[in-house]
């Protein structure tokens, strides 16, 4: 047996000593009649879980115990209450399930037939229950190493312990810095180093004893997949990138029902049977891929698969809302079209989402139409103890996790992309941005800025700030449950002089980056307010052009025209970015289908909406618009006022 | 009756916080700024080791205090922690008079003291409040 195996046993092992505690003292309850009205729900619940998590780990021998008595109290349950004679084998089976869980159990072939027998005896009063045969001689249990049971409170007080330890670690360099002047030898440097050594290795052991690595809970999977496949008629692979990587106990044990959820979504949903892949060109043999990386002072678990991704309708829905992440964590949503056997009868990855943030994670899902989906829980670490970047912007003292820095630049040329400051990064250019602007700030702008390329979620900004004061190890603290609705960020650190730098959450900050055009470092954003959605409208007839700016003005927006395509093409690359689009169909030079078109293959504006107005009756070219990729049409001849603002509202979000 | 409390005073009024919910009365320390947390939050501070939200009692209650308080009364309610700085501490004993309600939002009511009302600050509605103007 591994050793990830036998850790993982050691997580089973405990749920269920803490289970069998709970069902012996709720049968003796039962017994004695003093049992909650809940009782046998309780126990059904106990020996349902148990059984679950038996099969999981492979234990059979308990699964075929724990599935009989799940079954006599089904039937308790069925009929609201547990009879009295059911109590006693129901408790020798708990003690035989007890001496399984402790690795020296015999084999109760009799015992679940005794069960079996009970259970009709119960419900056939005239059957008598027949004597259970002796047991067998019990097998060798299997060496164990030895190990205690320690609350988990007990752990985190260790581990904030080894946190302030290494907080006044700092302090004391600090000082002694301070008095004698960095990098002296002698006995005193001598034991500072020592005590560095010292402090890694106790670091180490309190954080070992939080965490597992994923790899432990990982066995299972590939035996799900295969079945699920089996089940579906697909052919998949399962690759597990990054098993070594660390989560905390707690939320391991609870990750195997939204790990296995989203397996199974993946199959069920996503991967296409080996015919269709073909035709579509993919290899027969579909692909899910369990991914675990430590990203700053979070966990991140993907589950990827090369399948179908999202329809065109859930991809429009997620245009709609801003969110393809809020749309299928919907309460009901499933990506199926009819419920399938293995897709969880409709349940949706709102149930995942539940779970992951009763953990004080996030879930985020990125899909499109034919290649295949990601989810991707974040979660936290058991020790909040991470490497950041410090920096200073407008006096204050930040800092960015680690394993998010991607690059330290000193800003060079500035370019402009999608009206907005970029630089050039090999080839690729990255969103520049002020960190005091991203954060709400109104600060002078820095100076010979140095400039930090930040990764989260796939995306990245370039950050200036006034200087960098080096990387640190910090200690994450919280800033309190009346600024936990401060998201962008995951806390406070207090550095080794007394002074507090904030941690800034990079995933919230990328976000910003994109969402916030008001909110970017600015060397030429014009000084119109920002809040107010521009609108260009792109029509060859002068009256409908004017009709629809006066509409639209009127209604709050700002308005650019362009008399045909390629006039509203050359607007689009311009410097200020439009909200949305509304074009005519039928236009000299480029027409209305084009333009979204060209639109839509636009490098940086794809996603800009773009309403078609067409003529009434005229189905081919609404059809038409609608391939091109238009998000919503307008009917020329019952257009009003009405109408247009009503879908301009809804597309630009207000 | 009305049991012991730290007086305080912001601007021209006086206030006094239940003793069960002040742990200390600190000065205002160094603060750092909290971006995005809006202007009631006056930064955080090192307390010891821990981080500590300091807010402008003036702004919350939406009154008109000193220019720069000078004290930090850090609160304690449900496990949750502020300091609130407020211009002065004045002392600490029981309250004279019978509490009378008010209308106010943060007070739980006020006593009448040497001519001058004493708003007596409810810290379990003040926090609740003070969650909403940190978003």
């Amino acid at each position: 047996m591994s050793v990830v195996d036998t850790e993982f046993l050691e997580i089973f092992r405990d749920e269920a000593r803490g289970r069998l505690d709970r069902i012996v003292d709720t049968l003796l309850a039962l017994e004695n009649g003093s049992a909650a009205v809940d009782a046998v729900d309780s126990l059904f619940r106990d020996v349902h879980t148990i059984k679950g998590a038996a099969g999981m780990v492979g234990l059979d021998e308990i699964g075929a115990l724990a599935h009989v008595m799940e079954d006599l109290l089904a039937g308790a349950r069925h009929d609201g209450a547990l009879p009295g004679a059911l109590i006693d084998p129901l408790l020798r089976g708990s003690d035989s399930l007890r001496r399984h869980v402790e690795g020296d159990g015999e084999p109760n072939d009799a015992l679940i037939a005794e069960l079996g027998a009970a259970q009709v005896a119960a419900a056939d009063p005239a059957v008598e229950a027949h004597s259970p045969a002796p047991p067998a001689a019990g097998q060798a249990a299997p060496a164990e190493s030895r190990s205690i049971r320690v609350p988990a409170e007990k752990i985190d007080s260790l581990l904030d312990l080894v946190g302030e330890t290494v907080l006044h670690r700092r302090r004391l360099e600090h000082e002694l810095g301070a008095q004698a002047g960095r990098g002296g030898h002698g006995p005193v440097s001598d034991e500072l180093d020592f005590g560095e050594r010292l402090l890694d290795e106790l670091k180490g052991a309190a954080i070992g004893m939080r965490t597992l690595p994923l790899a432990s809970i990982v066995t299972p999977l590939p035996r799900v997949v295969r079945d699920l496949a089996a089940e579906s008629g697909r052919e998949v692979e399962l690759v597990v990138v990054g098993a070594e990587t660390e989560l905390d106990r707690a939320i391991l044990e609870g990750l195997p029902d939204p790990l296995i959820h989203m397996i199974r979504n993946a199959i069920a949903h996503g991967i296409e049977t080996p015919q269709e892949r073909a035709r579509r060109g993919k290899p027969a043999r579909g692909r899910v891929e369990l991914r675990a990386e430590q990203r700053g002072g979070m966990v991140e678990i993907t589950v990827a698969d090369d399948g179908r991704g999202i329809s065109e309708e859930t991809l429009a829905e997620a245009r709609r809302t801003g969110s393809l992440t809020e749309v299928l964590t919907q309460p009901g949503f499933s990506t199926a079209r009819e419920v399938t056997g293995i897709s969880g009868r409709g349940v949706g990855l709102d149930a995942v989402k539940e779970q992951v943030e009763a953990f004080g994670g996030s879930i985020e899902v990125r899909s499109e139409p034919g290649s295949g989906m990601d989810v991707i829980l974040r979660l936290p670490l058991a020790l909040a103890l991470i490497e950041v970047l410090l920096v200073e912007r407008a006096g204050n003292l930040y800092g960015f996790p680690l394993a998010s820095v991607e690059e330290v630049l000193s800003l060079g040329e500035t370019l402009s992309l999608a009206g907005r400051p970029s630089i050039e990064l090999r080839g690729n250019s990255i969103l520049l941005a002020d960190l005091a602007a991203l954060l709400g700030e109104s600060a002078e702008a820095p100076a010979h800025a140095p400039v930090v390329v930040l990764t989260a979620s796939g995306r990245r900004v370039a950050v200036t700030c006034d200087g960098l004061l080096g990387k640190e190890e910090v200690v994450v603290k919280s800033l309190g449950p009346l600024l936990s609705s401060l998201s962008i960020y995951l806390g406070a650190a207090i550095l080794g002089d007394g002074r507090i730098a904030l941690l800034v959450d990079p995933a919230v900050l990328v976000r910003a980056s994109t969402e916030r055009s008001g909110a970017v470092a600015a060397p030429v954003v014009s000084a119109a307010e920002p809040s107010v959605p521009r609108i260009l409208v792109v029509e060859d007839s002068l009256t409908i052009r004017e009709l629809q700016r006066s509409i639209l003005e009127a209604a709050g927006y700002r308005v650019q025209t362009a008399a045909n395509g390629r006039d509203a093409l050359a607007h689009i690359d311009g410097d200020a970015p439009f909200d949305l689009v509304v074009s005519d169909v039928e236009m000299p030079e480029m027409d209305g289908i084009e333009l979204t078109r060209a639109i839509r293959a636009h490098a940086t504006r794809s996603a800009l909406p773009v309403v078609i107005v067409t003529s009434l009756g005229d189905d081919e070219h609404r059809q038409r618009g609608i391939d091109a990729g238009a998000d919503a049409y307008i009917v020329k001849q019952s257009f009003d006022q009405h109408d247009l603002l009503e879908t301009v509202e809804r597309l630009v979000g207000r | 009756m009305n049991g012991v409390h730290v007086r305080l005073r912001v601007g021209r009024e006086r206030y006094a916080v239940p003793i069960e919910n002040v742990l200390e009365v600190a000065e205002r320390g160094r603060l750092s700024a909290v971006p995005g947390a809006g202007a009631a939050v006056l930064g955080v501070r090192n307390l010891r080791g821990q981080v500590l939200p300091v807010f402008d009692l003036a702004r919350v209650l939406a009154i008109t205090g000193d220019d720069g308080s000078s004290r930090v009364v850090v609160a304690e309610c449900d496990g949750r922690l502020a300091g609130l700085a407020v211009d002065e501490v004045t002392d600490v004993g029981a309250l004279d008079g019978v509490a009378e309600e008010t209308g106010a939002e943060h007070l739980s009511g006020a006593v009448l003291e040497d001519g001058q009302l004493v708003g007596i600050i409810d810290v379990a509605r003040l926090f609740g409040s003070l969650a909403g103007v940190a978003a």
